[in-house]
């Protein structure tokens, strides 16, 4: 039975995964624990684009696959489906983030002060060389600063709403479970607020920075001024069934407010998104803020850039064209050569002998 | 695989009674045999906290209510289930809109399939026509609800007989006989 | 009430991998996608172990319909032994100690992507076509809001103007897989990337065909005894591959859906693309006894 004996799809499949991981070794806890520990930002993209905030487990799915980011997201992603939902926690408000960096790039100062915090931004980009050569390279000791920056600010669109700059965001009044929730419905258009955040939440990075910067460039009507970006903790607080509220941890945060003039008042663009994760929040404040009103098919559409940055699906059906597609391209060569043998013989009929 | 898993009992009886009620609406008119008698299995199979649900029996009503579903008026219900069927009802069910057939509710009702008027069903899932006995339901049951669908729009109706499920999609045409 | 009741016994893996409320939400849709045939029922569609694009959708219906005793089929492209549909089907077997069978005459169940197999499905039979785009009317109209619309109003205008001018240009329609048709005489329905040999089996079929595209977030349904009609003008008739004069070089079966295997001296030799179909006509050819089914077509042709 020689049809038989080429039947080794099952065998090919097992010896390619093993292939992969030979390469990668022993995973350990200590390898989890570093990865962890020098990767921080790391961990918090791909924590903010699988929607699942816990570092140990981001660790772990980065291990497994070798840093292949959207096998990552999709590892986080498949085992957050499988856990069931406990409780839904009180809704974080800006004014009540425990807050490390808060810049704005719309006025000189804002109160509470501009906080930089944590950043590369002025750092020279030089590669420390010489920890190759066997040197450790330890990190300059932080000084304190006299006064420490107030933790918990309101946000600076909060200041323009008071001075009649903007029209503050209202609220839909909706809590707990009645929150609409992305990964429990379908995303459908126009699509409802709660899901435009979550969708621009656990989006691809990437993605959202590759629109975004084509709105930043001109392919969106509004130009962005950043009003806040934030890196903050959020306290998780949930209510226990017998009724004691109580914080259940404290989870990264990074958020984004820009601002562009329209008529005689600002229009504001916001995301926010699990982890730290400057340029995701920024550009996807821009898709945000430019959204309303955009033609339909452009980049800064609510239906195109919401499909578009979604990771794990753009990222899975762009691998999905390496699978034998011979079905279809077989399809389209009978479509294609019986077209061409009509052009040889024009004198025929046009209509199909069958 | 050294260890199959298997699933609980309560995982095998919404199992089961999906399959029958899957069935039950590819093939209206062909009765199918749930797992066990009544409703509550239906609710098990197919109610969760995403569902707005109305319930006339009370004990049905606690089990959905378990379940997270929101307890609502017929009208705003994506199921309802319910014994005897209430005048009017039919006009009041969600028929879903142009846009979204899909949002169109789910009635689940008591009958009674050993007699009653015979009704003759065609439309998809027949091959033809089938004949089949339904009592239990209003005499105007029927003509109530040619009156409410609007194809796409519509909802569709699941009958149960102690542990038989009979199903009625939007999409079939009824004659009673 | 305290935390544990609201929480489930911890299990590594829920039965069937998806949890009790993905596989509610998805039968709640299947029940909606069958009785509007071909209308595109949107649902959440969770990311499993797979990544999007490689049969998500259609793994979703699966797991949702699967039992210990459901015996599963998986093909890809035809053939029970593709890579992926090795993967899918030790996944289903993995998470539900489903049964696995090659023979589409023992299946219960077979998810399949881009083909139908050749032998009839009979009326207790699901055939779960795996989708990658949904919507038939991408090609006249890529924004999803407006094709809903479109669907909503039965405007399918665009539709048959693209097809027309194929017509006027090429001689022929140039749709090659995926052929839009018309369901229940009321929704245009991609019927998934099968071939055109492939759609008439759709037409007053037996069997129960559910189509469910995961990333694209689409359930919808073709029930059995349901007019499947290819979007055709009257005086250009639809035409399937032309495929029926060609012979297996393996088996020797013949007027079945074929692979093209270009050859090193430019020629071309032909496999029947159905591979289990092949396995069993070399078995009986060898002379085992191998029960093979009815077929849909009959000398390379389909009977109306």
């Amino acid at each position: 039975m020689a049809y038989v004996a080429t039947r080794g799809g099952e065998r090919a499949i097992e010896q390619s995964q093993r292939l992969f991981c030979a390469e990668m070794g022993d995973i350990t806890p200590d390898r989890i624990a570093e990865i962890r520990a020098a990767m921080p930002y790391l961990i918090d993209r791909i924590m903010g684009e699988a929607s699942l905030y816990d570092e140990d487990l981001a660790a772990l799915a980065l291990a497994q696959t070798g840093g292949e980011l959207y096998e990552a997201v999709l590892l986080l992603r498949a085992w957050r489906t499988t856990q069931p939902r406990i409780s839904v926690a009180e809704p974080v408000t800006q004014d009540a983030l425990f807050t490390h960096r808060r810049i704005s790039a719309a006025f000189k100062d804002i109160p509470g002060g501009q906080v930089l915090g944590p950043t590369l931004d002025y750092a020279h980009r030089i590669l420390a060389t010489t920890v190759l050569d066997g040197q450790v390279s330890t990190p300059d000791p932080v000084t304190p600063a006299k006064m420490a920056s107030p933790p918990r600010q309101p946000s600076v669109s909060a200041w323009q709403a008071e001075n009649g700059l903007l029209s503050p965001a209202t609220s839909d009044h909706l809590t707990g479970n009645d929150i609409p929730d992305v990964t429990r419905e379908p995303l459908l258009f126009p699509a409802k607020r709660a899901h435009t955040l979550q969708s621009l939440a656990r989006a691809e990075t990437g993605g959202v920075l590759a629109l975004g910067y084509a709105a930043q460039r001109g392919y969106g009507q509004a130009h962005p001024t950043v009003n806040e970006l934030r890196l903050a903790e959020a306290e998780i607080v949930v209510t226990h069934p017998r009724g004691t509220r109580f914080s259940a941890g404290r989870v990264k945060v990074s958020q984004a407010e820009v601002v562009s003039k329209k008529g005689s008042q600002l229009e504001l663009g916001f995301s926010a998104t699990m982890g730290w994760n400057e340029v995701k929040v920024i550009a996807a404040a821009t898709l945000d803020l430019n959204s309303k009103g955009a033609p339909k098919g452009s980049a800064t559409e609510e239906e195109f850039f919401l499909y578009h940055t979604e990771g794990v699906e753009s990222s899975g059906f762009c691998i999905h064209f390496k699978l034998p597609h011979y079905v279809t391209f077989q399809s389209s060569l009978d479509a294609m050569r019986d077209a061409k043998a009509r052009k040889a013989a024009p004198e025929k009929s046009p209509e199909p002998a069958e | 695989m050294s260890v199959h898993p298997v699933p609980s009992d309560f995982e095998a009886r919404c199992n089961a009674a999906f399959e029958a009620v899957m069935w039950a609406m590819a093939r209206p008119g062909l009765v199918r045999d749930l797992p066990t008698t009544g409703m509550a299995q239906l609710v098990e199979a197919l109610i969760d906290r995403e569902c707005a649900v109305y319930c006339a029996e009370p004990g049905l009503a606690e089990l959905a209510e378990k379940t997270g579903a929101l307890a609502v008026a017929p009208d705003r219900a994506d199921h309802v289930f319910v014994d005897d069927i209430p005048d009017r009802l039919l006009t009041q069910l969600n028929c879903g809109t142009d846009l979204h057939p899909d949002d169109g509710a789910t009635l689940i009702a008591k009958a009674d399939f050993s007699n009653g008027p015979q009704l003759r069903l065609t439309g998809p899932g027949i091959d033809g026509h089938v004949v089949v006995s339904v009592g239990g339901l209003a005499h105007d049951f029927w003509q109530h609800r040619r009156r409410a669908l609007r194809y796409p729009m519509g909802f569709e109706i699941l009958l149960v007989d102690g542990a038989r499920v009979l199903g009625i999609p939007r999409s079939t045409i009824v004659e009673v006989l | 009430m305290s935390l544990k009741t609201l929480t489930k016994p911890w299990e590594a893996m829920a039965y069937g991998f998806l949890d009790g409320s993905a596989k509610r939400e998805i039968r709640r849709k299947m029940i909606k996608a069958i009785a509007v045939p071909g209308c595109q029922m949107p649902y959440a569609s969770r990311e499993v172990p797979m990544a999007r694009g490689w049969g998500t959708g259609g793994l979703q219906v699966s797991l949702t319909l699967v039992n210990p005793t459901m015996r599963v089929k998986v093909i890809d492209q035809g053939a029970d032994d593709s890579v992926n549909a090795a993967s899918i089907r030790r996944f289903i077997a993995r998470v539900a100690g489903a049964p696995t069978t090659m023979d589409t005459l023992d299946a219960d169940l077979i998810q399949s992507r881009h083909r139908i197999p050749e032998e009839i499905l009979r009326d207790d039979q699901v055939l779960v076509l795996q989708v990658p785009n949904p919507e038939p009317l991408r090609p006249v109209q890529p924004n999803m809001s407006i094709a809903r619309q479109m669907h909503a109003d039965a405007d399918y205008g665009r539709m048959w103007l693209q097809l027309y001018e194929q017509i006027v240009r090429s001689g022929r329609v140039m749709q090659g897989a995926s052929y839009p048709s018309l369901v229940h005489g009321r929704h245009v329905m991609t019927p998934s990337p099968i071939p055109r040999w492939d759609v008439p089996k759709l037409n007053m079929a037996q069997h129960l065909t559910i189509l469910s595209a995961g990333r694209e977030k689409r359930i919808f349904a073709v029930p059995p005894y349901t007019r499947v009609e290819p979007l055709v003008f009257s005086d250009v008739p639809y035409k399937v591959e032309d495929h029926a004069g060609l012979t297996c070089h393996r088996s020797g079966t013949r007027g079945f859906f074929m692979n093209e295997i270009p050859q090193e001296d430019g020629s071309s030799a032909f496999e029947v693309s159905d591979s289990e179909w092949g396995v069993k006509a070399i078995r009986r050819r060898d002379g085992e006894e191998v029960a093979l089914g009815e077929t849909w077509y009959k000398n390379g042709r389909m009977p109306s």
